[in-house]
């Protein structure tokens, strides 16, 4: 990713507005986290912890796409999108395949709103990547059943393998 | 009717799957393209394969090939089910061989629709 | 959530009677999530107060709009694919077969919502005739001001194009636009849209080879279904061609028309004579 770091890119404000972001995150909630489930956008405080899910993007733009949320919101998340039904027990693994897949679904509508053509990364989680550079992130803060939940479109994110000191979801 | 689901999204294949199994499917799950090939070649020939883009190992457009390129595989219609949305994406995956293509993320009234259009639809369903 | 029981009691049974389609208890948030905004538009402060306002004053175009917020979130594009076999199958071919190449088809999609009937038919005619854009004319009309716009723009979302578009239709005619797909600028020339009331006085438009009145008359009582088909017939070449939802005939309504079995669905022609 250092190649990526060192070259200049167009600032993904002048690529992307944030309203098709919203739409885009409109979408998936009512067809894939659940009929009636809507994304507001309306920002709350963040919370102290927070877990990510993002996909990279490579191509005449790079970063990544990450949705980010506190743990019990990214558990309720894959509740919904499983289909589950108590008393069924949703696993760290769980959790990590869902956010992530949400994060693969956004980064891919993203990417074909995007310059192209690019790739797509597989989806990855762990704690939230910084964002490198601020003029080139596109954020939408919202919020989904009263909880933190914020999406960016943030530039080149330093290479995740990089940072050993992950903590699993 | 049998379907053969390819993601490396267990929640994913449990959408795609039990959108299939309400439609009447029998259904199968793979969570690349090699592990799907070996599901073929082990004589497990789906109706429908629904098939993921991006996936480690094996990705969506190679197991669309390969399985296009095996006369012995020529009863199973393709369906793409990826978040790979660019026109010039569509036309590779259907360059490749995939019958049709669904954009994620999509709802079951869609896979409904699709199955109508590929004439596997096994019976007429209302939701 | 502000929806009472015996609003959604209403819901239920509106949607069942007008399209068979049973909303089990337990879906009120269903009903609230997609009424909601129906509701706000009309300035009313949630889903109840809209059903009361319905109750009161009787109306089918709400009950339509209700109905169709219910029971679909996006149109398909071969929505029952019947009516657009019969017209590539047959209707079409009949059609250039007996007039002159220089008397223009015309085409009348009238209820044609978000756009998706008439971009269909629009679709189909340039994948079957060379020369379509300049020997048809679609026209597209929806008592919906809003709906008519967006067939003007021709934009559609992706949840929208993934209903029933065939891939290979969406690569060939519609370009990435954000992330909406927008129709090809060819083939929206051949549509042209328009506010039309059909339970009022029909403008001077036509005379239509070809009518899909789909999913219309359902919402309205006998007289009316009269009234529509007599002012629709008006509007027709007599050997035109009249295509209407799975679920409505005009066996019993209206004697002034033939019906003929295209495949598995059926057409309806003005009858002789008449």
């Amino acid at each position: 990713m250092s190649e990526l770091l060192s070259r200049v890119q167009e600032p993904i404000p002048n690529l992307l507005d944030p309203a098709i972001v919203q739409s885009i995150a409109d979408d998936v909630w009512t067809s894939l986290v659940g009929d009636g489930e809507v994304l507001v956008p309306l920002p709350v405080p963040a919370p102290e912890v927070t877990v990510s899910a993002w996909v990279q993007i490579t191509g005449p733009w790079c970063g990544a796409v990450v949705v980010t949320c506190d743990e019990p919101t990214a558990k309720a998340l894959t509740e919904c999108l499983l289909r589950a039904r108590p008393p069924v027990v949703i696993e760290p693994e769980d959790v990590a395949d869902a956010l992530g897949e949400l994060a693969n679904v956004l980064g891919g509508n993203v990417k074909a709103a995007l310059p192209g053509p690019s790739t797509l990364g597989l989806p990855e989680t762990g704690p939230t990547p910084p964002a490198t550079r601020p003029d080139d992130l596109c954020r939408v803060d919202a919020q989904w059943r009263g909880q933190y939940l914020t999406i960016t479109v943030q530039g080149a994110v330093p290479a995740p393998h990089a940072e050993r000191n992950e903590v699993p979801l | 009717m049998r379907a053969l689901v390819i993601d490396d999204s267990r929640a994913m294949r449990r959408i795609v799957g039990s959108i299939l199994e309400d439609f009447g499917y029998e259904t199968r799950q793979a969570g690349h393209g090699r592990e799907a090939l070996d599901v073929l070649e082990e004589g497990y020939l789906p109706d429908l394969a629904c098939v993921d883009w991006n996936m480690p190992v094996m990705d969506g457009l190679q197991f669309v090939s390969a399985v296009r390129s095996n006369p012995a595989y020529r009863s199973v219609t393709l369906m793409m089910v990826t978040t790979e949305s660019e026109h010039g994406q569509i036309v590779r995956a259907l360059a490749a061989g995939a019958h049709e293509y669904m954009i994620k993320p999509f709802t079951a009234d869609a896979m409904r629709d699709k199955l109508a259009l590929l004439g596997l639809l096994p019976q007429e369903v209302t939701l | 959530m502000t929806l009472t029981a015996t609003s959604f009691d209403w819901v239920r049974q509106l949607v069942h009677r007008e399209s068979a389609i049973v909303l089990q208890p337990g879906k009120e948030y269903l009903v609230e999530a997609r009424l909601l905004p129906m509701a706000q538009q009309r300035g009313l402060s949630g889903v109840s107060e809209l059903v009361e306002s319905v109750r009161s004053r009787p109306d089918a175009a709400t009950n339509r709009r209700i109905v169709e917020a219910l029971t679909t979130n996006e149109t398909s594009w071969f929505r029952d694919g019947d009516p657009f076999t019969a017209f590539t199958g047959t209707v079409l071919p009949a059609l250039v077969a007996a007039r002159r190449p220089d008397v223009r088809l015309a085409i009348w999609s009238a209820a044609c919502s978000s756009g998706q009937e008439p971009y269909t038919i629009a679709m189909l005619l340039s994948d079957a005739m060379p020369d379509a854009a300049r020997r048809v004319s679609i026209t597209a009309t929806d008592l919906s001001q809003e709906m008519v716009e967006r067939t003007r723009a021709g934009r559609f979302s992706q949840l929208e194009v993934n209903r029933g578009l065939p891939a290979s239709m969406l690569v060939r005619h519609f370009t990435r636009a954000g992330n909406e797909w927008e129709i090809s600028p060819a083939l929206r020339r051949m549509v042209t849209a328009t506010e039309c009331n059909l339970a009022a006085p029909l403008p001077r438009m036509g005379p239509f080879d070809v009518v899909y009145l789909r999913n219309v008359l359902i919402y309205f009582d006998l007289a009316t279904k009269q009234a529509i088909l007599q002012r629709v017939r008006q509007l027709m070449r007599p050997d035109g061609w009249l295509f209407l939802g799975a679920a409505e005939t005009t066996l019993g309504v209206d004697d002034n028309w033939e019906r003929v079995v295209l495949g598995r669905g059926s057409a309806y022609r003005p009858r002789k004579g008449n």
